[in-house]
């Protein structure tokens, strides 16, 4: 047995895992064998890491747990995008995902991206605080802090160009102990090194000044201006959306099952919807990103989920917050338990999110016990907060590898696959960073396979339907003049007109479902969650889609909310 | 655009308000943001209302056709889809930021402005239901809705939680229509709506009702395909022990409404955290000069002729305020024992007051006593009085010097 095999070995025994299988394949560390339960999986895992592998495939089996299979079977079988071909092919509407198609459609090729839901953003880059974090919190030379210190710092023109909402509150990670003061000068030092710029350490009272609401218990805070603020899920749509003015392709309810290869090339992408052909493929799968890499003939690492639950506050409780408010990570574990409150673009706060380890990817299931330590954990670092002021929560995953950082990388071992794995926090400030360095990689690989130009129409700027919002009365009454719509409010809470609803279902990526609805417009997202408008954008989104009622969604096929009309069962009844 | 009163709803209570407030000599405008009025009068198709009012049953539509066809009598300005951007302050009144189709956004002054703007309905994440997050849970207003005025049915096979009015009409609604309500689920020991609705509603259609027992959990995650309930214990804790199974595909919430007086905020009126809306006096007069509040804005009512008639009184006062500019009352009165909550909090002298309150439990045999600095005002026995069921009393004009009143419940001595 190698050397780096042994250590490995040594290290699960340390951890009483002897019984674990260690071997190595294409230069990572597999784990294979049986144990009882998820911690000693992770246990397994986490003793792998750092042995001298290019990463580590935890195989091993947990007993109880099959096999977490991806949420739902497709309905959408058929072969409509069969021998379709493009240049470059990519996997997962994540902000990842689109941000990368985005980049790519600066060359003069084609690009398609590939969804398994109905919609993009349905998973993690849905389900997150929505924060651009300064580089902070990261390990210095990181990959994570690379892309989180430049992708940051590209926001403001990204934001500019597609039209997005950001704000950039700052934020305050509160000290627990007094002598957290003394490490001041660690602090700066860090910051300097990370070149995080405007780091301040604040006493106590200089704390309250900032924030006159911050809980009690607070011994002073590190103060960091370059932390911002956006809408994920509005990110991930303005990316994708300016990606196909720019050329691409976004195939939605398009699921990944297999590859065709020849030698060390992936030549055909198999999905529901038929065998395209790619001239490369970049990995951008998320918390799935381990099997695509698997299926493709190169996979090096382990996601295992680690979930979050966030909570959204009312819009009254905006008024009482300025800046991000969490708790700084020196006493603490540092990996988990992180989360706080975020004051959200339009006037709501963000408790949360918990972190915890668990086995289903997609398992967005809540409990009690989470939302109780949100209630203690996160809501008392504003004093002003209290559990009535909480509309709704959900859960999300993050893709978390092993190793604990970002896979940015063309693969080893197939000529024509690039990763983009394990982007869990801060993915979302990194995105665009990441989508710069993929659009390089790529181009490197296209290069050796065609005549790779510029596009000459490439537009970064993305054109977007009015927002009647945000314009000036006099603006706001010629549009409304022009289009009536745009004067009927359809969501009382967020003031939501019809005609904002009936551009958001026309668009070119066409919100066709009531979740897409309200995440693009936020028609439902308000204090009565839908229970004013959901009839009526029901309604909206059978009429502009020319569907019937009943077949209009919540999210996935399956999820439909109206199950026929009234008395079709009862007239059954009578007629016999 | 100018006008001395604006009426803010067209529900029942707002309609009153505008009708009362015309007839009383102002120029009144009335803003709704649907596009009919009535308010949810419109969805509430089954009979019961106006039994007080008119002695009769009438259904939901019906009650509200009588107000609307006397405000067009009465050629009264109705701006329906009409939404409230804004709201301050001005000089003499309020100035509004209008919205709606026809018109764009546009402003309105206002001398007096009546809010009758209703309630909304408890979510399913207020009452902290956990699981995913499926198609198939809805309150059961929206299902009402969607069934009454639009045709469509939200569920097949149906379980409730909460033994509110509307939920109850609804399970007899949903049985009408040919789902299966597999239950009702009240956490209380007792149900929380009329008892006349529980006799129709639920015993008349077999539709079991399960007391102290609660819904812990929503299982699917496309669409609902069932929920945990269990048993509570004194602390209204779910005991796991008793968890089980329902399989259903909807899940309907009936669990209590709010007031909605978030429209308010800029005025920052003071509010009754018991009511959940703002403090009234006997002319429904809040503590903001020319701010009149009604109907179940002001408090969650259980007949709709008392909303009516609090429109009334408001619509009268704010026609009368524009005239004479009084300032509220400043008289408190205090719920005593066994009391949930009183309106009006607060009386002016020299005026007769109606009196709206609700108990704290049900009680037998019981003397509801006013009392002002010792002095006995009013006195009046009940032979069963429950919490779902709103009292009202009319205590005769104070005298000027009154500084308090205090109401409570005791047992028959």
């Amino acid at each position: 047995m190698p050397a780096e095999l042994r250590t490995v070995k040594k290290a699960l025994a340390a951890a009483s895992l002897a019984e674990v299988e260690v071997m190595e394949r294409q230069g990572a560390v597999i784990l294979e064998g049986r144990v009882k339960n998820w911690q000693q999986y992770l246990e397994a895992g986490y003793a792998a890491v750092g042995r001298g592998f290019r990463g580590v495939v935890n195989d091993l089996e947990v007993e109880g747990l099959e096999s977490t299979k991806q949420q739902g079977e497709s309905s959408h079988d058929d072969f409509s995008l069969e021998k379709y071909s493009f240049d470059v092919v990519i996997i997962g509407g994540g902000v990842i995902g689109c941000a990368i198609a985005r980049e790519l459609t600066r060359y003069n090729i084609s690009v398609a991206l590939l969804e398994k839901e109905s919609d993009l953003a349905r998973h993690t880059s849905s389900r997150n605080n929505g924060m651009i974090h300064p580089a902070m919190a990261v390990k210095y030379g990181t990959k994570k802090h690379y892309y989180n210190l430049h992708g940051n710092r590209m926001y403001d023109q990204v934001a500019e160009e597609l039209g997005f909402d950001l704000s950039w509150p700052g934020q305050l990670a509160l000290l627990e102990k007094s002598w957290h003061l003394l490490l001041t000068p660690l602090i700066k030092s860090n910051a300097d090194k990370k070149e995080v710029r405007g780091v301040r350490v604040l006493n106590r009272r200089q704390v309250k000044d900032y924030e006159q609401n911050v809980g009690d218990g607070q011994r002073g805070s590190i103060y960091m201006p370059e932390s911002g603020v956006v809408s994920p899920y509005q990110v991930t749509v303005c990316y994708a959306e300016n990606a196909i003015q720019n050329g691409a392709s976004v195939y939605v309810n398009t699921r990944v099952t297999g590859f065709q290869r020849e030698h060390s090339r992936v030549t055909g992408v198999c999905t529901n919807r038929g065998v395209l052909r790619a001239g490369v493929v970049i990995n951008a799968a998320g918390v799935w990103a381990d099997r695509i890499a698997e299926m493709a003939g190169d996979r090096f690492y382990t996601i295992h989920p680690r979930k979050g639950v966030i909570a959204i506050l009312d819009k009254k409780t905006g008024a009482s917050q300025r800046m991000v408010l969490g708790r700084a990570p020196l006493s603490s574990k540092a990996l988990t338990k992180g989360g706080g409150l975020t004051p959200l673009l339009h006037g709501n706060i963000l408790a949360g999110p918990t972190a915890d380890e668990v086995y289903g990817r997609e398992d967005y299931t809540t409990s009690p016990e989470e939302l109780q330590f949100i209630k203690e954990r996160h809501l008392p670092l504003n004093k002003t907060l209290d559990s009535d002021n909480i509309i709704t929560y959900f859960a999300g995953t993050r893709a978390c590898t092993f190793e604990e950082d970002f896979i940015v990388e063309a693969s080893k071992y197939v000529d024509n696959l690039v990763h983009v794995a394990g982007i869990q926090s801060p993915g979302l400030a990194s995105a665009p960073a990441i989508a710069v360095d993929v659009y390089q990689i790529t181009g490197k690989i296209l290069s050796k396979q065609m005549d790779l130009k510029a596009n000459p129409d490439y537009n970064p700027v993305r054109k977007s339907a009015p927002e009647p919002g945000k314009l000036s009365l006099g603006e706001r009454n010629r549009l409304i003049a022009n289009n009536p719509a745009y004067g009927k409010i359809v969501c009382r809470c967020e003031l939501v007109s019809e005609g904002e609803i009936v551009d958001t279902i026309n668009a070119p990526l066409p919100a066709k479902t009531v979740d897409a609805v309200k995440w693009r417009t936020r028609a439902g997202m308000g204090r009565c969650q839908g229970g004013f408008c959901t009839p009526a954008v029901l309604n909206i989104l059978a009429r502009e889609t020319g569907r019937k009622v009943t077949e209009v969604c919540k999210h996935e096929p399956g999820s439909e909310l109206i199950l026929g009309k009234t008395r079709d069962k009862g007239c059954e009844q009578s007629a016999n | 655009m100018q006008t001395d009163v604006l009426v803010i709803g067209a529900g029942p209570a707002g309609l009153a308000a505008a009708l009362a407030a015309a007839e009383h000599g102002a120029e009144v405008l009335l803003v709704d943001r649907e596009s009919r009025p009535g308010g949810i009068l419109k969805q509430c198709i089954h009979d019961g209302f106006g039994v007080i009012r008119y002695e009769e049953k009438l259904t939901g539509p019906e009650y509200a056709f009588r107000d609307i066809e006397a405000i067009r009598a009465a050629g009264l300005e109705v701006l329906n889809n009409t939404f409230v951007l804004d709201l301050k302050q001005s000089v003499d009144g309020f100035s509004l930021l209008l919205q709606n189709p026809i018109n764009g956004a546009f402003r309105v002054d206002t001398k007096a402005l009546v809010a009758a703007t209703g309630c909304r309905e408890r979510t399913s994440r207020q009452v902290f239901i956990h699981g995913d997050r499926p198609a198939g849970i809805y309150s059961a207003g929206t299902a009402q809705n969607l069934i009454n005025l639009h045709g469509y049915l939200p569920g097949r096979r149906v379980a409730i939680l909460g033994s509110g009015d509307i939920g109850m009409i609804m399970a007899r609604r949903l049985s009408l229509e040919g789902a299966e309500v597999v239950g009702v689920y009240e956490i209380k020991s007792e149900p929380s709506g009329l008892t006349r609705n529980r006799v129709q509603c639920l015993e008349d259609y077999n539709i079991p009702l399960h007391l102290n027992t609660t819904v812990t959990r929503v299982h699917g995650t496309k669409r609902v395909t069932g929920v945990s309930v269990a048993a509570v214990g004194a602390d209204l804790k779910a005991l796991h022990d008793s968890e089980k199974f329902v399989p259903c595909d909807t899940l309907l919430l009936s669990v209590g409404l709010i007031p909605e007086n978030d429209i308010l905020e800029p005025l920052d009126p003071e509010f009754d955290a018991k009511t959940g809306g703002p403090l009234v006096d006997q002319r429904m007069l809040t503590s903001v000069p020319g701010l009149f509040s009604c109907g179940n804005a002001t408090h969650v009512n259980d007949m709709v002729d008392y909303v009516s008639e609090s429109g009334f009184i408001a619509g009268k006062s704010a026609a009368e305020y524009v005239q004479c500019g009084w300032k509220r009352g400043n008289i408190e009165v205090s719920p005593g024992e066994n009391l949930l909550y009183i309106v009006p909090q607060r009386l002016v002298s020299g005026k007769e007051a109606v009196i709206y309150f609700r108990s704290v439990k049900t009680m037998d045999r019981v003397t509801l006593v006013a009392q002002a600095a010792g002095k006995e005002l009013f006195r009046k026995k009940y032979l069963r009085i429950r919490p779902p069921e709103m009292q009202k009393i009319v205590l005769q004009a104070l005298p000027p010097e009154t500084e308090s009143v205090e109401i409570s419940l005791g047992e028959v001595t």
